[in-house]
């Protein structure tokens, strides 16, 4: 990253009487423009950094940079960045306009050019014409619209939101999710997003931090996550995964105790002990039970029926897969059938191998 | 639609059947203890003047009586004045501690508040006398000053209208507070954050936010004192002295001592119509704050 808009280093939150820390030695780097998802299970720490970053939170310890410049000492009234808070927090005493122009009042923009800037950003956000309503008469959807453009209209160094979409119908969620990204790509505005769903943030984001129990698993970009994850938990948090402990025995090549060989991508120290995953839907029936590499011979205990897809659980030698098969007009397996599932090299992932 | 008309075992029918019985006692208790009194009351106003026993005439005399005399209309400026004084500053000492235990995360804040309201578990006569202990001519107050050589004679502290507001004051405080409390549901952390992000600094998030979200409590606060201290005379009474008149303390002395009831009765009904007038003005103010 040449020109890191923001940079945490080594960010600590350790509440009074807590056993451990909330936020544990956090670092990350995010260039200009870009959206950056914070992914994790509830009481993992990723709210605590968002607010740490808006000046909401005192950090323990550690540095936030902005354009090269040490923030964490600035109170968050000059900090200059937006915030969607997770219910929105609009203003209930004043009307839509009234909300968004509220940032800019605070900079003691002359009146005329207010007005301006309220209906452009009124405008962005599809709001026109509702400038006079109160808050209190606008949709869930519609409010979320305001808060977002009470947060841009002050041109914010960042933009941060805290589980955007969790207060939303499921359908208006996907329509905001896409609304969202669209508004920042636009605008270019550099955004920080917390949310728990690994859906949201694998569509929104340019960049994924998965985050368990106060640490950073990983970084990176959606792709990198989802195919190269860095931890079990990563690969368990982001999509269903088989894992499989084994011992590599020659490079590219894998013992599981019960299953036999697999053969991975890449290479690994012979002799080590290792994690191997395989996605369930890269596993395919196999039109014969011949024994070699990466076969899974197993009886099949459940069929969930998905419409487009069908998830198997199999079990192998005592241990339960997960398999995704692609519905079609055909018999398709049932429960007790005997099936003998394959896989690709390519798509037996070594946890923590790096690259993909 | 009466719930008569449908069948016993239709369950709207039965439900409404049941609310309207258990609705009974409290409504008859009501009509005991408050309605009939009232008209009672209403009725004896309109009697012929003079001792308790009641003429079956109606008259207007005591209202002309009550509302020709300036004496009358300056114990009314006086009551209004002293419900006005009492309430601004029960709520302006008051809304600080209100403000804090509304918004404090201490695992105290229960303990804080009950210790708030605690004033309310001694009686108001108990309070006063205890008054007139501080700031008697020979109170706390004045016979340190007195010691410390800091006063020739003493300060005029009680048996004035001076005496009676400072008394009323921490009295109704607790009220104002518990009202302020309760009138403080719109506050919100999270729209004090919004406030800070957007750029404003501690007062403007008092003054722009706080304050004005806050403002529904401040005025069920306020009406409430206003219409304790007006309706008030055990502390006028005692901390005044006998020259603190106000409509309370002269509807005492007409009930009591002079025994014109009918005057008596006049004048509560005049102090009822300032309760009604001011409580539609506050729903007024009300429905104006919150849109």
């Amino acid at each position: 990253m040449a020109d890191p808009h923001i940079i945490v280093e080594d960010l600590v939150k350790t509440y009074p009487g807590a056993a451990r820390p909330s936020v544990d030695h956090v670092s990350f780097a995010l260039p200009r423009g870009e959206m950056l998802a914070l992914l994790g299970p509830s009481g993992c720490g990723k709210t605590t950094i968002l607010r740490m970053i808006a000046g909401l939170i005192d950090p323990t310890a550690g540095h936030i940079r902005l354009n090269g410049r040490e923030i964490s000492q600035i109170p968050v009234y000059r900090r200059n960045m937006g915030m969607v808070f997770q219910a929105y927090a609009l203003f209930p005493h004043m009307t839509v306009a009234e909300n968004v122009a509220f940032g800019l009042e605070m900079r003691n923009i002359p009146k005329s050019e207010r007005a301006q800037k309220v209906a452009r950003a009124l405008d962005m956000v599809k709001l026109g014409g509702l400038g006079d309503r109160r808050v209190t008469q606008l949709s869930g959807g519609q409010q979320q619209r305001c808060a977002i453009a009470r947060s841009l209209v002050i041109e914010p160094e960042l933009l941060l939101l805290d589980e955007p979409l969790s207060n939303l119908d499921a359908k208006l969620r996907d329509e905001m999710r896409d609304e969202i990204r669209d508004i920042q790509r636009r605008t270019g505005v550099t955004a920080i997003f917390v949310t728990h769903d690994q859906d949201e943030a694998l569509s929104m984001a340019d960049r994924l931090a998965v985050m368990s129990a106060g640490r950073l698993e990983q970084i990176g970009t959606p792709r990198q996550i989802f195919d190269a994850p860095a931890s079990e938990f990563v690969a368990g948090f982001i999509g269903a995964g088989n894992f499989f402990p084994g011992r590599i025995s020659a490079p590219g090549l894998a013992e599981v105790e019960g299953i036999g060989t697999l053969a991975f991508d890449g290479a690994g120290t012979p002799g080590d002990a290792v994690k191997l995953m395989v996605r369930p839907h890269r596993l395919k029936l196999a039109q014969d039970a011949a024994p070699g590499p990466n076969r899974f011979a197993g009886q099949v205990e459940k069929v969930t029926y998905r419409g487009q897809i069908l998830t198997l659980a199999v079990d192998v030698a005592g241990r339960r897969m997960l398999a995704d098969m692609h519905t079609h007009a055909g018999a398709l397996p049932q429960t007790g059938d005997r099936i003998t599932l394959t896989v690709a090299p390519v798509d037996v992932t070594l946890i923590g191998g790096g690259g993909a | 639609m009466s719930a008569t008309a449908y069948p016993a075992e239709c369950p709207a029918g039965r439900n409404r059947l049941i609310v309207l019985m258990l609705l009974v006692p409290g409504l008859l208790a009501l009509l005991c203890t408050f309605l009939l009194p009232m008209a009672w009351l209403a009725r004896a106003s309109l009697s012929a003047g003079g001792m308790t026993a009641f003429g079956s005439e109606l008259t207007l005399a005591n209202y002309r009586a009550a509302l020709t005399d300036p004496f009358y209309w300056q114990v009314g400026l006086n009551t209004l004045w002293l419900g006005v004084t009492v309430s601004v500053f029960a709520v302006l000492l008051g809304y600080p501690i209100a403000l804090f235990l509304a918004r404090t995360q201490s695992r105290w804040r229960g303990v804080l508040t009950a210790l708030a309201v605690a004033p309310l578990l001694t009686s108001a006569v108990v309070r006063t006398y205890g008054w007139m202990v501080l700031l008697g001519d020979r109170g706390v107050i004045n016979s340190t000053l007195a010691a410390l050589s800091l006063t020739d004679a003493p300060i005029r502290l009680s048996n004035n209208s001076l005496g009676a507001n400072i008394a009323l004051i921490e009295i109704l405080m607790p009220y104002a507070i518990l009202a302020m409390l309760a009138g403080f549901g719109r506050l919100n952390p999270a729209l004090e954050e919004a406030a800070a992000m957007l750029g404003a600094n501690r007062l403007r998030v008092f003054w722009r936010i706080i304050l004005p979200l806050s403002l529904p409590g401040v005025l069920t606060g306020a009406l409430l004192v206003f219409v304790l201290a007006i309706s008030s005379f055990v502390t006028p009474r005692l901390m005044g002295g006998g020259r603190v008149f106000v409509l309370g303390t002269e509807i005492y002395s007409e009930a009591t001592v002079t025994l014109n009831w009918p005057l008596a009765a006049a004048l509560a009904m005049i102090l009822l119509g300032i309760f009604s007038t001011v409580i539609v003005l506050y729903q007024r103010a009300l429905r104006g704050l919150e849109g």
